[in-house]
């Protein structure tokens, strides 16, 4: 085992019962603290609710949209979560193939965040829908009056892409949550023993059964990385279909992918630094690891950095009035501070990271990492709010105004994905003890390893 | 009752209606409207509703206490102008009864009366032909607005001014500021306010002085007027440079013939009459009386009485000269300056009856409400000139219970004589037969050959009777004239106030019906609320910023109101609408806006003196925000609104060159039409953007009114609108209008991108909405670059919902042909596809296919320039598929290459810079 | 009674691999090892002479099935609906590539799911008689099914190997 000395390395190895006993702690007896945060979420979500029943009540213009806005802050944030989730599926499934194992203790955490991350973008195009009671038309079921969806509309591709992301990320975490779900049952006793019974579904580590797992688990990991590649590429086709100004490109593609996994990385960190506090989890998450997650957070800010050059030297080479127009209007008017701080937060801020130290301390790269996700989120929305604002035709050019139904339902959506998030770590063993005791040396009676 | 759609026979609209004209239908079935007859018990208490009997009883014997007396005198009949039988009737019954009978009209144009009656003894408003001029030149007159008869004005304007067989009229228009007239015009010449008269003779002076003057006019009687100014203090004093005049006198007096015009503000100064004196100098020096300038077929704004008749009644009701009022259709209190002091007048008015049927000021402050019924609900005749008279039957039961004023007034005046029906001078038992029996006379002078019945029945059915009138040859005897500006009193550092009528609201009628209120103002793009107009120079000393509120103050008032920055306002003025400012009238007008007539002294001898005022500004430091659904009028050099200089325009016609369209090479096959592919031509030459289709589109499409704040906010709900852009100069711009509709594209960027199909291309190349198939994800306009799609933000159909936008009984008027859309789906125009599939069940029903002229889309219906031209671009023959060809046709944003099924006739301007 | 069942405890890798070895030489095939954790020498050692996991088939089946289901349903329902879009032909082979694709991996995925329900035999809602919870931890184990006359031999080779314990 190749184990970089850091200055957390003083910590014991710990033992294969060490990680049982460590990991499934984490599951008992939520502190006052938990509680607490527990209800903060709780009422943000109720708020969001509430909200977002007032705007079904009331009718779509409880929301800040007009023309030229007819979207704003509910598909920006559909395309910030979507692309939270990247970041887990970028380090369960692609980095387990490259056989990284420093994966091994974060990636729990960062599948979970992908699965709830979907799981709240995956809300906003209901809150978005103008009659979201017919929501349901978008899928292709049978029905008396032969009505199918258009699949060429973005949107269709949208419903596919995300319901396949969804499913499959939740398969992946299922399988790799059953042999863990199947040690939790075995510490515990009595009604949980019979629900993690239930979830392990009669797992016991049989050879046979590893061996159709690890197999099945390779596949998984090999279907999930092209998956997670088309899901954003689908996502910025939202925009790179459409006519206007500042969309129409080609660039989305990879422009959005990258910008996905960017604010995943960030949104991991923010994630796994104060569990690894709250569940004394040292051993297993180490420095190395954020030294790891500061890097690739680096690595894809500075892709990100070369698209938005690409981005606006395309706008100005081509020569097109209204990509011009547009792009100047974006830097100099009304949004203009959203503009600067896109570019503050998502390209000078992460550079931070350039140093070591910076690195693996963790106030700086918690900041660095909230301010990463304050600027992506801003990245879509100016795409999405000015984009629209400055597009063809002057005489409907505007400014948009949120109001409080839809910014309550955006700060809900944080407080559904938190609350989603809290709940897991309390039910679910937030660090894989398989993986980590994998990377562990075997218990061995010869002494040699 | 759906709409309302002109008469094609009738020789004033030929089918057409103005922006009024189509919201009319908002006055029967106004939510306000008063639904029965009430009484004011005592005076301090309210009006409370009361039985007809009763009131009707009540009316009798209050002035049968008067007649009995002999003191009929004291009993005073107000009506608006009424031209038919109902201002017969009236006249005949304040005989009979021996009272006082009087009609006054805010805008009566008498200054034109007084000026023919000086200068040819005449006392009559003459028809002007202003299609038969080459050479159009006005004094502020708003010919396209409010001006006598706007809508034959408008196409009238269309035939001299549009570019035919290489010939086109121009159009010279002198006024302070930009209004909608002036923005149509080929030349606006902006002057000093007040300074017409002096214009207009020093252009006299110039066609003398270089022997301009048609042969055998009177010289010397000209040469009198004309020597009271000279070219040099003119052009000081108004502004207009020396060499404009001259090239206004040449262009006017080489025109052969060209027709001189003169009203709006400028036609109600201090100098009204002097000012209409000299223009009617004008047209007589350059031979255009009797050619363009027509006595006998008069207008019937001839008959309205003078301004000061209305000064003498508020006077006698002050001195408690008047026991009973009887008011039918007239709302002084709005219509009438404040100084006047009506107000304080009608207080001691002991009985003040009021047939109105809406709740107006005027109304509210009567004693006796007895609510007649609406024209539509109703008899009626009109006659709007010489030779023209309407005829209108009742085309819907009433909506209220209400009674018609004729009906009353004859039952009412045969009780007080103690006549029976058939017997006496008020014999007739209903205003039917009263209006049947005047019409035996119509019939003797119209048609005395044909016996009444035949023509009794023709007429109802052809909407009237009409006939040629004569021209009257007149001579020019006198020419008395100022030869100065217009006195203006107020602190002379101050700014002349400019008080112009709404070509929305007119005199403030049209201020409750919500259709009016959100259409907006075509050259500010304001609705809903009123506004003061403040140069741009003026607001930079003063700080403001649009929507701050000002004060503006005159020696007889002071109003609050939003400043609207204009950048081509005369430096000297502010310009405020008249219409808004409402106290009563209902929800929509009530408290809306400010009235200027509070500003104005009282009515003097030469009419309502709407430019006779300075007036100062002061910024109050509150913010109204005005609700302008137009971001800019700038088009950032994107050409949506094209033009071409006639020049180019005619050598284009002549070589009868192809449209200058980009190909656009498409991977794709083109598409297949089996029957039919509809489109559209719009020729933005011929849009005066009088908004007249926006409100047509309305009531035929049943599309929401939504109120200021959405509109504010983006969110109004218009399938078409009128886009004023402007470009040049910000002082002196070219103003080009743009009806903005669904361009139907062939390569719709909405359809694509709609996930469950509401949105596709029919194969008769219309882009289809399904509104019950929407499920409002709003990427299609999103992806529309037109963003001519309107989204249901609020629920505006059903009648639970607090934006309920049918509160009873507007919902009367949904068209049933078409749906009323739901809470958060997208809709847009149809192209009238229910005309559409009318127009196809009826061919169909005649085995054959939809031939051109079929049908109309509301828009072209209404259009008075008959702008837009509909139909099926696949029959090379249609009217619609000539004119697509036209050399001067364009899509707009056709780089997009969505090939849309609306061609746009480019702008023809004119030369600029000689004025 | 023929057969009996008996289990073998371990605490180590080598130990196990070593018992697994030795209970191959011994000529038993009917075993069943248990560990915490995916362990390679282990699966070397039990896989020997086995066929590679079918899991693959599964997969491969499950991801073809979802590129026809999509194709096939883009093209049919635009034929069946025939509407036309944008002026774009009724089948317009290019996006429905993007919904093939996401069907193929979603059913692709789905299979590989089954695959694991299905050859490992889940879900079983009995632990089976010789599994201990400790195998979740840090014990391995080796259940041995053999006839009754060679029980004996197992259980020497299990402990000779170094079982912590062997049971019935």
């Amino acid at each position: 085992m190749n184990q970089h000395p850091t200055r957390s390395s003083a910590v014991r190895q710990p033992t294969y019962a060490d990680v049982n006993r460590d990991v499934i702690r984490t599951l008992w007896a939520p502190s006052p603290t938990y509680f607490g945060w527990m209800s903060v979420v709780g009422l943000i979500l109720t708020a969001g609710i509430l909200a977002w029943t007032w705007q079904i009540y009331i009718g779509m213009g409880a929301a800040g949209k007009r023309t030229p806005q007819n979207w704003a802050m509910y598909i920006t944030s559909f395309v910030f979560w979507i692309g939270i989730g990247h970041a887990g599926t970028l380090i369960s499934a692609i980095l387990y193939l490259f056989r990284a194992r420093w994966r091994t203790s974060i990636f729990r955490g960062a599948e979970a965040m992908t699965v709830f991350a979907v799981m709240t973008a995956g809300l906003f195009p209901l809150i978005h829908a103008g009659r979201m009671w017919f929501a349901y038309w978008l899928l292709p079921y049978p029905n008396q009056r032969y009505l199918w969806p258009n699949f060429r509309s973005p949107l269709v591709w949208d419903v596919f892409a995300i319901s396949t992301y969804l499913t499959i990320s939740v398969v992946f975490f299922f399988v790799g949550l059953m042999p863990d779900i199947a040690a939790v049952r075995d510490a515990s006793t009595g009604w949980k023993k019979r629900i993690y019974g239930a979830f392990a579904l009669g797992w016991e580590g049989t050879d046979r059964q590893w061996r159709h797992y690890r197999r099945a688990y390779g596949l998984l990991a090999s279907l999930a990385t092209p998956l997670v590649l088309s899901v954003h590429s689908v996502v910025s086709w939202d925009f790179a279909m459409a006519l206007v100004p500042g969309w129409h490109s080609t660039l989305f593609a990879p422009f959005f992918v990258n910008g996905a996994i960017f604010s995943g990385f960030a949104m991991v960190l923010i994630l796994i630094i104060p569990m690894r506090r709250l569940f004394n989890l040292y051993p297993y998450i180490t420095d190395r690891h954020l030294d790891a997650m500061g890097k690739l957070t680096l690595v894809t800010s500075l892709i990100l950095t070369y698209f938005y050059v690409c981005e606006a030297f395309t706008a100005w080479y081509s020569g097109e009035h209204f990509e011009r127009a547009s792009l100047f209007w974006k830097a100099t008017q009304n949004y203009a501070w959203a503009f600067w701080l896109q570019y503050f937060c998502n390209s000078l801020a992460p550079l931070v990271l350039f140093s070591r130290r910076a690195r693996t301390h963790t106030p700086t790269l918690y900041v660095v990492s909230i301010l990463v996700l304050i600027g992506m989120w801003f990245e879509r929305f100016n795409i999405i709010v000015p984009g629209l604002g400055h597009d063809f035709y002057p005489y409907t050019w505007g400014i948009y105004y949120p109001t409080v139904t839809d910014t309550l339902i955006v700060i809900g959506s944080f407080a559904w994905f938190f609350i989603l998030f809290l709940g897991f770590i309390k039910v679910m063993p937030s660090v894989s003890i398989v993986e980590v005791k994998e990377t562990l040396p075997h218990p061995v009676k010869a002494g040699h390893h | 009752m759906v709409k309302l759609e002109g008469n094609p026979d009738h020789p004033v609209n030929r089918g057409t209606l103005c922006i009024r004209g189509q919201a009319g239908l908002q006055g029967p079935y106004n939510p306000d409207r008063l639904r029965g007859a009430m009484q004011r018990r005592d005076a301090s208490g309210a009006l409370r509703p009361v039985k007809w009997e009763e009131a009707e009883k009540f009316l009798v014997e209050r002035l049968t206490g008067l007649v009995k007396q002999g003191k009929g005198k004291r009993i005073v009949v107000v009506s608006q102008l009424e031209s038919g039988s109902l201002g017969r009737l009236l006249d005949a019954w304040a005989g009979a009864l021996g009272a006082e009978r009087m009609n006054y009209e805010p805008f009566n144009y008498e200054a034109i009366r007084h000026a023919s009656r000086t200068v040819f003894g005449r006392d009559a408003i003459p028809h002007y032909a202003i299609e038969e001029a080459n050479v159009l030149l006005s004094f502020g007159a708003d010919f396209l607005e409010t001006w006598l008869s706007p809508v034959e004005h408008a196409r009238a304007f269309t035939r001299m001014h549009a570019l035919k067989h290489g010939k086109a009229g121009t159009f010279i228009h002198l006024e302070p500021r930009l209004s909608l007239t002036a923005a149509n015009a080929d030349e606006w010449v902006q002057n000093a306010p007040g300074t017409e008269e002096l214009l207009a003779l020093a252009i006299l002076r110039v066609i003398l002085d270089e022997g301009l003057q048609a042969p055998g006019v009177d010289i010397a009687l000209l040469r009198a007027a004309a020597s009271k100014v000279d070219l040099q203090s003119t052009a000081r004093q108004s502004g207009v440079s020396g060499e404009a005049i001259k090239h206004i006198a040449r262009t006017f007096a080489k025109a052969k013939p060209g027709l001189a015009i003169g009203g709006g503000v400028a036609g109600t100064s201090a100098f009204a009459v002097e000012t209409q004196v000299a223009i009617h100098l004008l047209n007589y020096a350059a031979g255009n009386v009797g050619r363009t300038v027509r006595f006998g077929p008069d207008s019937a704004f001839g008959k309205a009485a003078p301004y000061v008749g209305a000064q003498l009644l508020t006077q006698r009701m002050a001195n408690g000269e008047v026991d009973i009022l009887l008011l039918i259709h007239a709302n002084p209190l709005f219509a009438l300056p404040a100084a006047g002091g009506m107000a304080e007048a009608l207080k001691k008015v002991p009985l003040v009856v009021s047939f109105s049927d809406q709740p107006d000021e005027t109304t509210q402050r009567a004693h006796l409400v007895l609510p007649d019924l609406h024209a539509l609900e109703s008899w009626g005749d009109f006659s709007p000139r010489e030779g023209v008279i309407g005829l209108m039957q009742p085309t819907m039961a009433p909506v209220f219970d209400s009674r018609s004023a004729g009906d009353v007034l004859l039952s009412v005046g045969r009780q007080v004589l103690g006549t029976p029906e058939g017997k006496g001078p008020l014999r007739w038992p209903a205003f039917q037969a009263y209006l049947k029996d005047q019409w035996r006379g119509i019939a003797r002078e119209y048609s005395p050959a044909t016996p009444f019945d035949q023509f009794w029945e023709e007429s109802l059915r052809r909407g009237g009777a009409w006939k040629e009138i004569g021209v009257v040859p007149v001579q020019a005897r006198s020419a008395p004239v100022q030869g100065k500006p217009a006195t203006v009193e107020g602190d002379p550092q101050g700014l002349t106030l400019l008080v112009y009528p709404s070509h929305r609201f007119y005199d403030g009628r049209g201020a409750n019906k919500p259709w009016l209120q959100e259409a907006p103002d075509t050259m500010t793009q304001v609705t809903w609320d009123s506004w003061v107009e403040v140069p741009a120079e003026v607001a930079k000393k003063l700080g403001l910023r649009q929507g701050d509120l000002v004060k503006v103050a005159s020696p007889h008032g002071a109003i609050e109101l939003p400043a609207y920055i204009s950048e081509s306002l005369h430096a000297g003025a502010v310009a405020i609408p008249i219409g808004q400012g409402h106290t009563a009238y209902g929800r929509y007008a009530k408290d809306r806006g400010a009235n200027p007539l509070a500003l104005l002294p009282a009515p003097g001898p030469a009419g309502l003196p709407f430019l006779s005022v300075k007036v100062s500004l002061t910024k109050t430091g509150g913010r109204r925000p005005l609700a302008i659904p137009q971001a800019t009028a700038d088009q950032d050099n994107r050409e949506l609104a094209r033009h071409v200089t006639l020049p180019t325009a005619r050598e284009l016609e002549l070589r009868g060159a192809a449209p200058e369209k980009a190909s656009h090479p498409s991977m794709y096959p083109d598409p297949k039409y089996p029957e039919y592919r509809w489109g559209m031509t719009i020729d933005i030459d011929s849009c005066i953007g009088c908004q007249a289709c926006v409100i047509a589109c309305k009531a035929e499409n049943n599309v929401p009114v939504v109120g200021k704040e959405q509109v504010a906010y983006g969110r109004d709900m218009h399938w078409l609108r009128i886009e004023r852009w402007q470009e040049g100069p910000a002082g002196h711009p070219e103003t080009l209008f743009l009806p903005m509709l669904c361009q139907h594209c062939e390569v719709a960027p909405c359809e694509p991108v709609c996930p469950v199909f509401a949105s596709y291309h029919t194969n008769e190349g219309l882009n289809a909405q399904i509104y019950n198939r929407c499920i409002g994800t709003r990427y299609c306009n999103n992806n529309c670059p037109y963003h001519v799609r309107r989204f249901n933000w609020w629920d505006y159909g059903s009648p639970t919902s607090s934006s309920h936008a049918f509160p009873d009984p507007l919902h009367l008027q949904l068209n049933p042909d078409v749906t009323v859309r739901q809470l958060g789906v997208m809709e847009k125009c149809t192209m009238c596809i229910q005309r559409i599939i009318a127009a196809k069940d009826h061919a169909r029903d005649e085995g054959r296919l939809v031939r051109d002229g079929d049908l109309e889309t509301a828009c072209q219906q209404t259009c008075p320039t008959q702008a837009i031209v509909f139909g099926n671009l696949k029959d090379p023959s249609s009217r619609v598929a000539k004119s697509s060809r036209s050399p001067r046709g364009y899509h707009v944003l056709e780089e997009l290459g969505t090939r849309p099924a609306i061609t746009y006739l480019k702008k023809v301007t004119r030369e600029h810079g000689k004025a | 009674m023929a057969a009996s069942r008996i289990l073998g405890i371990f605490a180590h890798v080598d130990t196990t691999v070593k018992a697994i070895r030795d209970l191959r030489a011994e000529g038993v095939r009917d075993f069943t090892v248990y560990s915490p954790v995916p362990v390679e020498e282990i699966e070397a050692a039990v896989e020997e002479g086995r066929p590679v996991s079918p899991v693959r088939l599964f997969t491969l089946i499950g991801g073809l099935t979802g590129t026809l289901t999509g194709f096939a349903l883009t093209i049919w329902s635009s034929l069946k609906w025939g509407l036309v879009t944008g002026g774009k032909p009724v089948v317009s082979i290019p996006p429905f590539v993007i919904i093939a694709f996401e069907l193929t991996i979603l059913l692709g995925g789905l299979s590989s799911l089954l695959a694991i329900l299905v050859l490992g035999k889940l879900p079983s809602i009995r632990r089976s008689t010789t599994y201990d919870p400790r195998f979740t931890v840090d014990r391995f184990g080796i259940a041995v099914t053999c006839p009754a006359e060679r029980a004996e031999a197992v259980r020497r080779c299990l402990r000779e190997a170094g079982a912590e314990e062997v049971r019935q």
